[in-house]
């Protein structure tokens, strides 16, 4: 009988992911792949067939499409935004909460609680109060004599946008918040108290110390609201369907009403590539820059 | 027993079973979610009572808002997941474009088989032929769209006599923008909402040919000067004789102030007269129509549509069927609309406003659409957005029709 020949453990590895990836190459590969291939066709949803168009649906959307150019420079500053306010918000949230003080479990409970409402329900819940004649916002303002303040916030097309967005910190705060917690709490005690030794006042522990282990996390924190801003859609969407006259339009979204409400499919899908485009774009040399810095620290 | 009657009894147990089986089938609905209890609890008794009457068919009644309902459709279009029957409004833009994309099954036997046009009334199923040379569709309801009033605050401001002309409504306008009361209350988040003012005011500038070229995208929008004179009156209503801000609420928001009394009109379908009824505050208003001028009622149609993917056409046709019948319409009379699409329904104990709404449409033996159903989808969507940016002191009105047109010579 031969002898059994056991697998060598690149094979064995390849096995054990298979399962995953195929998963991953059927609902996320292949979706990007088909809506790439729909982005040079016209089709409206509804017929079986489509007609290749070539690049004409790139070619109208960022030449003769009255809203994409606005849901643009609305998503990169959403985007923009979305990168320091909650985070930065969410740091010193968990600068304050790592400290052993009474309370505290409770508080950061409460701080995490809008994370885990769903989006579109958070939406309703701010579109309630931001409502200009009855909500909680201008009700209070009035009360307490700044009536001067009141704002349609959601009507407004200077303010509709930054209006949503408050929504969308209050959500995101207690996420971020979370990470920076966990890292902070990894910080070895044995560091700071050796830098201390050293002479390292309250900010050079801070920025030597602290701050250097909590690279990993702000790693993650920052990517994660690159992607996620990159493609924010449901809060906009139940908040104020990206009016008034579509000053609040997101490209996410914008793609989404040209497929699924419009039956442009293949603008849609144009729409969507030159997402993903700007999010590679982004995204990749951030990832690499961090992980080439964090290379020399190991 | 012998052989031959075993085998015999065993074929007719199984082929019985397969034939019980084959009966048993399910059709699924997809509609709109209603603002009002009692529609929600009539759809309710409705599916229950059909399914007691026929025990081989199990419906399912799928409900949604408006945009939700009209994305998933589409979604379920490409899938053997849809409905077999579906709500549709029947304009071009909406019903018109399932129709065309070979969704909607033609029922011309169906309206043979059960005689459908012995009992619908002319205007509704006036509806069901709009896309010759077939039948698509059985009526749901057709709507008419008009002015409801505050009698309190018409009576408050001395109008004592409801606009007949649009000058008459503009002056009655200014009266009660003199009081301090703002005259209409819309919601702008909707878009639709707000295009209804856009669409009747189009209709009293241009007049019935015109306002149907333009919609038809047969006339040029920056060069008829109709177009950009209704842009400008429509500024000036959104500017003048609206409760602000209205950008940023919808329509259920702005029917609540519309009960709250904080403004004298809105321009709604009479489907609101339910609303007002349980709100408790329907004797407390009237209604008119638009006075355009041109002898057409604001209005449209909605059907029910079965599905071509649909693998149970004809348990689908006979719950229709079911639903026009003269006895289930005699028991929604008054809920679904003023007027019932069966005409064989009789009217008693009308409310006074449904009494309104019939009489409004006795008056009235044409229609013309809502702007969002003539036009096809994304020219509908580039009205809404201009419509708002007017509306929002954004964009001149003078330019509004050459904004529109843009878009529209784009297409080709």
């Amino acid at each position: 009988m031969p002898a059994r020949t056991s697998l060598s453990p690149v094979t064995t590895g390849w096995l054990m992911l298979s399962p995953a990836l195929c998963v991953y190459l059927l609902f996320a590969v292949y979706p990007m792949f088909d809506v790439l291939v729909m982005s040079f066709s016209s089709w409206n949803g509804l017929t079986a067939d489509s007609a290749f168009a070539g690049w004409d649906n790139y070619r109208w959307v960022t030449t003769q499409d009255p809203v994409f150019w606005t849901a643009l420079w609305n998503t990169i500053a959403w985007t923009l935004l979305a990168l320091i306010v909650p985070n930065l918000l969410a740091f010193a949230l968990a600068l304050s909460l790592n400290q052993r003080l009474p309370g505290v479990a409770p508080l950061q409970v409460i701080f995490y609680l809008p994370v885990i409402i769903a989006s579109i329900a958070v939406a309703t819940i701010w579109k309630w109060m931001y409502d200009p004649f009855f909500g909680l916002l201008n009700a209070t303002l009035t009360g307490a004599g700044l009536s001067g303040w009141i704002l349609d916030w959601l009507g407004d097309r200077q303010v509709a946008l930054w209006s949503v967005f408050a929504a969308h910190v209050w959500q995101s705060v207690g996420f971020a918040m979370v990470l920076f917690l966990a890292g902070l709490q990894s910080v070895s005690p044995t560091l700071i108290e050796a830098a201390r030794i050293d002479g390292a006042g309250r900010w050079g522990v801070f920025r030597h110390v602290t701050l250097h282990a909590l690279r990993p996390s702000i790693v993650v924190v920052v990517a994660l609201s690159l992607i996620n801003s990159l493609k924010a859609f449901d809060i906009v969407y139940g908040m104020t369907g990206g009016g008034p006259a579509q000053s609040t339009q997101m490209l996410a979204m914008w793609a989404y009403s040209q497929a699924m409400q419009l039956g442009n499919f293949g603008r849609g899908a144009a729409i969507s590539v030159i997402l993903l485009g700007i999010t590679l774009v982004i995204v990749i040399p951030y990832l690499r820059w961090m992980l080439k810095t964090e290379e020399p620290a190991r | 027993m012998t052989d031959i009657r075993k085998v015999g009894l065993t074929a007719l147990t199984m082929f019985g079973s397969l034939g019980g089986y084959a009966a048993a089938q399910e059709i699924t609905i997809w509609s709109l979610t209603s603002g009002s209890q009692e529609v929600t609890a009539a759809w309710d008794r409705i599916v229950a009572d059909f399914q007691a009457a026929n025990p081989g068919i199990t419906v399912t009644l799928e409900r949604r808002s408006t945009d939700e309902h009209k994305a998933a459709l589409r979604v379920a279009s490409q899938s053997d997941q849809g409905p077999d029957i579906y709500f549709m409004w029947a304009g071009l833009g909406l019903g018109g474009e399932f129709v065309n994309s070979g969704l909607s099954l033609p029922l011309d036997g169906y309206y043979t088989q059960y005689g459908w046009d012995d009992r619908l009334v002319g205007t509704a199923e006036g509806f069901t032929r709009s896309y010759p040379p077939n039948r698509h569709g059985v009526p749901y309801t057709f709507r008419g769209e008009a002015v409801y009033y505050n009698k309190a605050m018409f009576e408050q401001v001395g109008i004592t006599e409801l606009p007949d002309t649009y000058d008459e409504l503009k002056a009655a306008a200014q009266k009660l923008a003199d009081a301090g009361i703002p005259a209409f209350t819309f919601g702008g988040t909707v878009n639709w909402h707000i295009m209804r003012l856009m669409d009747v005011i189009l209709e009293t500038e241009c007049g019935a040919e015109k306002r149907d070229a333009l919609m038809g995208m047969q006339l040029d929008w920056s060069t008829e000067p109709c177009a950009t004179e209704a842009f400008v009156e429509f500024h000036g209503w959104t500017t003048n004789y609206f409760l602000k801000p209205f950008m940023g609420i919808d329509q259920a928001q702005a029917f609540n102030l519309f009960i709250a009394d904080r403004a004298a009109m809105m321009l709604e379908g009479d489907w609101l007269v339910n609303q007002l009824d349980e709100a408790g505050r329907a004797g407390d208003m009237g209604v008119f129509p638009f006075p355009t001028g041109t002898g057409r009622l604001y209005g449209f149609g909605e059907n029910f549509y079965i599905s071509t993917q649909s693998d149970a056409p004809d348990a689908a046709a006979a719950f229709l069927d079911y639903f026009v019948s003269d006895a289930v319409q005699q028991s929604v009379s008054g809920l679904f609309g003023s007027i019932s699409i069966n005409s064989n329904v009789t009217y008693t104990d009308v409310r006074p406003l449904d009494q309104a709404w019939m009489d409004i449409f006795a008056e009235y033996s044409e229609t013309f659409v809502n702007g969002d159903q003539a036009f096809p989808l994304d020219v509908t969507t580039e009205y809404f957005r201009v419509i708002n940016e007017v509306a929002s002191d954004v964009l001149p009105p003078e330019q509004a029709g050459a904004a529109l047109q843009a878009f529209i010579a784009s297409r080709n």
